[in-house]
């Protein structure tokens, strides 16, 4: 029998199949990448952090570590470098006590709806600076404007008096509102914000408050 | 053309990452390539219709 | 539109009637969203409008949410206008479904309520479950997640049990399939967790699965519906062109997914993922521009071969939200979706005006457009006549609204330009750099522009709803003279 002349291209049932095969192992491999991504995210321990373990998402007890932001020659980008021990709030803080403290702020974070103006990692609204970094923001360092502001001595207890009070301090123009946030949330949502700064996000935002000096000498942010 | 390992943690699709491009070309590839068996099947189909 | 249907001797479809309950209510969350949009672009200038009051936080989070919930509203809408048609057969359970349209706009009218006047929690799961959830887009309390979930699910069961009764058409069977992912995926949204790189990763399960893959494929499925009504194009040529869009639609933007991935702590691989496939998203766009044209110049085309003269479409307005709609979803979503797609580009625009841009050209490109344009067909279908055209109303309403958002877009990609290069690339992030780029005079002017081109759109809204009430009548009383 002779070949007929046939119109693959135009046929709906090509199309449709190819449609259902595409669709279908798109799928099966975003839902692979999502679980091996899901493993990588996981929260770390506290053994990890002692034991030098690199994850990308630390455990609570990052909160009881320094935290830098450093260039990487083998990255190519910046990432969090955690360091020496250092209080929080004048303390070290147990697995327990760091884990309830990282929730309340995260559940401070959303209740209070700090997306609907702020960024988090980048994502949320464009009114108010964004938090992915802000533990390590230089104006919260000593020296920095809204440490001097508050009047305290560490970057924990500036964020948290300023938290509580937001539109008492003259910021800017455009000033955060007062959202009726108690101390101890304001501990949670500060414990939350140091958290946010250990997690690697593959360099962004990149050059995060350097000058042109510390820029050249490849060196560290506000530290 | 292969580059060390950077990223944080190993995995199989952070060992295909490796290269220009590589992953992303390879996914693309896995996709693409079944459909040339649902052309001809389908041709086959059409062809012997009737 | 907000006639009485039950009056009208051709609106005898119960599932018809259910459509445009929806219809009227997505129009009235319209309104909302424009009002609260306008709130927040002001407070971008004068920082000290209702401040502590009604501050940026409550009027963006209820201008987004409007936003969605108006969507769905007429997407919901728009299932129930063309489900008897497609399927041939009497929609099933459609008094079931209008009992859920009930629950549905009560809990809504609670939930905007408490956001408007409870606006923040405690720092409680209690919050979460009843004020707040704080997470953008789905900021709906749990409780209403819950009801969307039971309401949505009787809704589904009218479509797949009507379907099931019915012929199963090509665009039928897609619709069905695509509903059930979009419907699924909600649930991707609804947990708490502490670890905020993985809130992030499921939610952008929920939103970048919802509006560059699910949604795209809905609006594919809704034009060719409405372009076999409108201007009876072919169903052998639509239904083919529709397959062709779920294969790339879904081809590209289910691993397009990737381009969130790149800066919330995931993997490094998903720059490459994300970046690849994510530019291959405007591709089915493009394909949606040329398939809605040149159907319509070939039907028109045919038409004068044939000898008939006059315009091919018998809805005048509903093919030019269409047309809209086809090139708006290329511009908002495919070139300026592009434009910061990739990674060397992203970790400067990420966060930034520039998203800004992106996300109010494309919602309203790719969405706003053709549910405007399936309102008319409703609006047609309720007055029962057989040719709907254009009025002065109609042709304000759509320049007004298309240039305003234009206008948006273009000032705030000029202000997201800026913040760029300023706050991001010279300046390093920060909150001196934020502010230092939010002060400068270009920045401010654009959000000056921004405001009135925000003004502009809702004078736009105002004919909009002007046309929806009274063209229906006007066309009547035309087709009665004639």
């Amino acid at each position: 029998m002779a070949k007929k002349n046939v119109s693959v291209w135009t046929s709906v049932p090509f199309w449709r199949r190819s449609a259902a095969w595409v669709t279908g192992f798109a799928t099966i491999l975003l839902i692979w990448l999502s679980f091996d991504t899901l493993g990588q995210i996981s929260m770390g321990t506290d053994a990890d952090l002692k034991n030098g373990v690199d994850k990308r998402v630390p455990g609570p007890t990052v909160i009881n570590y320094h935290i830098d932001y450093k260039m990487s020659k083998k990255r190519g980008h910046e990432v969090p470098v955690i360091g020496e021990k250092q209080l929080f709030f004048g303390k070290e803080w147990s697995e327990k006590d760091a884990a309830a403290l990282l929730r309340l702020g995260k559940l401070t974070e959303q209740a209070k709806n700090c997306m609907d103006c702020h960024t988090l990692l980048g994502n949320g609204a464009y009114y108010a600076p964004d938090l992915t970094k802000a533990w390590l923001d230089p104006a919260w360092q000593k020296g920095g404007p809204m440490q001097g502001m508050t009047g305290k001595n560490t970057v924990e207890e500036a964020m948290a008096e300023f938290l509580q009070h937001p539109s008492q301090y003259p910021t800017h123009a455009r000033m955060m509102p007062n959202l009726g946030i108690t101390a101890q949330e304001a501990k949670g949502l500060v414990a939350f914000l140091k958290h946010m700064s250990s997690i690697d996000t593959n360099g962004f935002p990149r050059n995060f408050s350097k000058t042109v000096d510390q820029f050249k000498a490849g060196g560290t942010n506000a530290h | 053309m292969f580059e060390a390992f950077t990223d944080v943690n190993h995995s199989f699709f952070g060992f295909l990452n490796q290269g220009p491009l590589t992953l992303t070309i390879f996914l693309h590839t896995i996709i693409i390539l079944p459909m040339f068996w649902i052309y001809f099947s389908e041709k086959k189909r059409l062809e012997n219709e009737q | 539109m907000l006639t009485s249907i039950k009056t009208n001797e051709f609106a005898k479809s119960s599932s018809k009637q259910l459509a445009m309950m929806y219809f009227r209510v997505a129009i009235i969350l319209f309104g909302a969203q424009l009002l609260m949009g306008l709130i927040a672009a002001i407070q971008f200038l004068v920082p000290g409008f209702l401040f502590e009051l009604f501050d940026f936080s409550v009027a963006r989070m209820v201008h987004i949410n409007a936003l969605v919930v108006w969507m769905l509203y007429a997407m919901i809408g728009s299932v129930y206008f063309m489900l008897e048609d497609e399927t041939g057969v009497e929609g099933v359970g459609i008094g079931i479904g209008k009992l859920a349209f009930w629950v549905l706009t009560a809990a809504v009218t609670v939930v905007v309520l408490v956001f408007i006047f409870v606006q923040v929690g405690a720092g409680t799961e209690a919050s979460i479950w009843f004020i707040n959830e704080g997470r953008e887009y789905l900021e709906a309390p749990r409780w209403a997640d819950i009801g969307i979930v039971v309401v949505v699910l009787t809704f589904y069961w009218n479509v797949f049990a009507t379907y099931m009764k019915g012929q199963k058409t090509g665009i039928m069977t897609v619709m069905v399939a695509n509903l059930m992912a979009l419907a699924g995926l909600y649930l991707a949204g609804m947990f708490f967790t502490d670890n905020i790189s993985m809130d992030q990763f499921w939610w952008w399960w929920v939103i970048h699965l919802w509006v560059e893959a699910t949604w795209e494929v809905f609006v594919g499925t809704l034009a060719a519906y409405a372009l076999i009504k409108i201007i009876n194009a072919k169903r052998e040529i639509v239904e083919m062109w529709l397959w062709i869009e779920v294969l790339m639609l879904f081809g590209s933007g289910i691993l397009g997914l990737g381009h969130h991935y790149f800066w919330i702590g995931t993997p490094e691989y998903w720059w490459e993922i994300g970046a690849l496939f994510s530019a291959l998203e405007p591709v089915p766009l493009v394909a949606m521009f040329v398939h809605v044209l040149y159907d319509w110049g070939k039907e028109q085309g045919a038409a004068h071969a044939e000898g008939k003269p006059g315009a091919v479409a018998n809805n005048g307005p509903a093919i030019a939200w269409i047309v809209t709609n086809a090139f708006g979803n290329f511009l908002g979503a495919g070139v300026w979706g592009f434009f910061h797609t990739l990674p060397q580009v992203n970790i400067y625009t990420h966060g930034t005006q520039f998203t800004a841009a992106h996300g109010h050209l494309a919602f309203f490109g790719a969405y706003a457009t053709i549910l405007i344009g399936m309102m008319y067909m409703g609006v047609q279908y309720a007055s029962g006549v057989k040719m709907l055209k254009s009025t002065f109303k109609s042709k304000m309403a759509i320049f007004l609204i298309t240039f305003g958002v234009l206008g948006m877009t273009v000032a705030l990609t000029i202000a997201g330009y800026e913040q760029v290069l300023i706050e991001r690339a010279e300046l390093g992030g920060g909150w001196q750099a934020f502010f230092t780029a939010q002060e400068l005079p270009w920045y401010i002017q654009a959000q000056i522009w921004r405001t009135i081109m925000g003004v502009v759109t809702f004078v736009g809204f105002i004919y909009l709803v002007w046309d929806l009430v009274t063209i229906g009548k006007q066309a009547k009383t035309a087709e009665a003279a004639a």
